[in-house]
């Protein structure tokens, strides 16, 4: 029962951006299209999943035991970028169109505070390892969510006439404001 | 020099010049981290306890007990709980009498809930005459058989307390880890 | 391109190349820690002061470290400065520290400071890369300045905690909540953008 709290509450109550203001970048980035945004949205949850599960078990099993909780942000970091690297190597032997399609927004899925965001969450948290699992698999997936929803939203807006001074970011983040005040809806859920 | 051994050198040059340079912080900065950590539980266990001459520290099952003494009389008994809120670790010192039936005290240490609303039950701007009001309900209240909360309405039993309107989940988690702890803390004392 | 003197390498950062209304850079703590000007001061300082370092060290060892670890030695420099930050705020500063939380080792991945030290520190002397990250951290400052004082005087009435709004104003308690930020943020960038398309008018 209390992973599946977790679970939604990483998904939907404390959605990763729109409540968390994790993963902005990449919202305001890659959503300007449904099937590159959910694309992206699946490859981030990938990436978080391992490397929430792989931080949480070199600061459970290496630096607390040596005392080395200092070392925690140098340690998780460099995981990450590792992971990203081999994700990337991963996805173009396996789907070269997929890897193409993401692009320049592969390797910049390190600098995805979300990522970084959620490993040290589960460390602060307290979680076990399922804990953590669940954690992740619903941040993810809330991410993709909040993406793809905005990507839905932004192609409808190429056929609107935009303030000039608005396009681009700006209407994306008055958006994201309409979002978050629609994901706060879900406060009442547990 | 090969390109593999200057790419080889330089990396552990830089990582074992960050490590060593971060030992020496860990060393200057975790006393001072932890002093003032101390600080803040020992203020906390004064507020919640009832008046005393002394403080014991007992250590039962898991569990720090600080229990205060007024003429060698067992007063009242405090400890640190902790458990999940609705974004984050809530940790609380509670005091209760020594048979655990009553709250004498509880103080908030550490919430980072959603500001605004969560954090009320820290402190609640809107409540200019006492912001610390939800936290307040707890002192006196009794603990048998369990504490409850209610919505939208005043207390109308001495187990009860009144949530905060729109932070119900953090609301409930106090209450939540109260009665999980309470009732653990009793039997690692051997209270019934 | 024409070399920028000194003083334009330190004033781009401010406005022609505000990395958070121009290039929508670190927009993830301009978001988050701007509840109150106080918090986003701090941000602003602390990766300020992380900038810097990471700006002389990456620029002092240029051209030391080979290209193909550069981003991998890039960002242990900037771990352990934002490490340092963060142990001295929770030593020396323990309520901000509470207060910013968990957004002070997400500094690392402020894209504004691994962008930098890529499009900058790693190609510029010492001097330039200083004055380079200067200015893009006091842009940075700035930026979280307006938009948290916005939000703290429209949403709790105060500024750096002190009374600002007469006593019987409604605080619009939105602003201090995510949809706030994100039109707060949202007009900021709209303005921004206007003010320039009318300067090259």
């Amino acid at each position: 029962m209390n992973l599946l709290v977790i679970f939604i509450s990483a998904a939907l109550i404390n959605n990763f951006v729109l409540s968390q203001f994790l993963g902005i970048c990449p919202f305001v980035g890659v959503s300007k299209k449904i099937d590159s945004a959910f694309s992206m949205g699946i490859a981030v949850t990938f990436v978080m999943v391992i490397a929430a599960m792989v931080t949480w078990l070199i600061y459970h099993l290496i630096l607390v035991p040596f005392r080395l909780e200092i070392l925690e942000y140098v340690a998780f970091i460099l995981v990450i970028a590792s992971l990203v690297q081999l994700v990337e190597m991963f996805i173009r032997k396996v789907s070269k169109p997929l890897y193409d399609a993401l692009g320049i927004f592969l390797p910049l899925i390190t600098t995805n505070c979300a990522i970084l965001g959620l490993a040290l969450n589960a460390v602060l948290n307290d979680y076990n390892i399922t804990e953590t699992l669940f954690y992740s698999i619903g941040a993810g997936l809330g991410f993709t969510l909040a993406l793809v929803i905005m990507a839905g939203i932004r192609e409808e807006l190429e056929l609107v006439d935009i303030p000039h001074s608005f396009r681009g970011a700006a209407i994306t983040m008055v958006i994201a404001g309409s979002l978050a005040l629609a994901f706060m809806g879900f406060a009442g859920l547990i | 020099m090969s390109n593999t051994a200057k790419i080889i050198i330089v990396l552990t040059a830089i990582t074992l010049i960050s490590g060593a340079v971060l030992a020496l912080l860990d060393s200057y900065t975790r006393p001072k981290i932890e002093s003032y950590r101390k600080i803040q539980e020992n203020n906390a266990i004064a507020e919640v306890l009832p008046e005393n001459d002394r403080i014991k520290e007992i250590v039962q099952d898991g569990y720090v007990f600080y229990e205060a003494y007024r003429k060698n009389e067992l007063v009242g008994v405090a400890f640190q709980i902790s458990g999940g809120g609705y974004q984050s670790e809530l940790v609380l010192m509670l005091g209760v009498s020594p048979d655990f039936s009553r709250i004498t005290g509880l103080k908030i240490l550490s919430q980072v809930e959603t500001p605004g609303l969560g954090t009320k039950i820290e402190k609640d701007e809107s409540n200019k005459q006492d912001p610390g009001w939800f936290i307040n309900q707890f002192k006196g209240l009794r603990t048998l058989p369990s504490i409850t909360y209610v919505k939208n309405a005043a207390p109308s039993r001495e187990t009860e307390i009144q949530a905060i309107t729109g932070a119900t989940v953090s609301s409930k988690a106090v209450v939540d880890i109260l009665n999980t702890h309470i009732k653990k803390a009793k039997a690692a004392r051997n209270i019934e | 391109m024409k070399q920028k003197t000194a003083i334009q390498e330190f004033l781009k950062g401010l406005w022609d190349e505000n990395p958070v209304l121009v290039s929508l850079l670190g927009l993830c703590p301009t978001l988050a820690v701007t509840v109150s000007a106080i918090n986003g001061l701090a941000m602003g300082l602390a990766a300020t002061f992380v900038l810097l370092c990471s700006a002389f060290l990456v620029s002092l060892l240029r051209k030391v470290i080979p290209n193909q670890v550069r981003i991998a030695s890039y960002i242990v420099i900037i771990a352990t400065f934002v490490t340092i930050a963060d142990r001295f705020l929770a030593a020396y500063t323990p309520d901000i520290s509470k207060a910013l939380g968990p957004f002070i080792p997400l500094i690392i991945v402020n894209c504004i400071i691994l962008g930098r030290m890529e499009a900058f520190a790693s190609k510029n002397g010492i001097g330039r890369s200083l004055l380079d990250a200067l200015g893009m951290g006091a842009g940075f400052t700035l930026t979280l300045l307006v938009l948290s004082s916005i939000r703290e005087i429209l949403g709790s009435g105060t500024w750096f905690g002190m009374q600002l709004m007469w006593p019987s104003f409604a605080a619009w308690k939105v602003m201090v909540l995510p949809p706030g930020a994100f039109l707060t943020l949202g007009c900021m960038i709209a303005a921004a953008n206007w003010i320039n398309t009318r300067r090259r008018s």
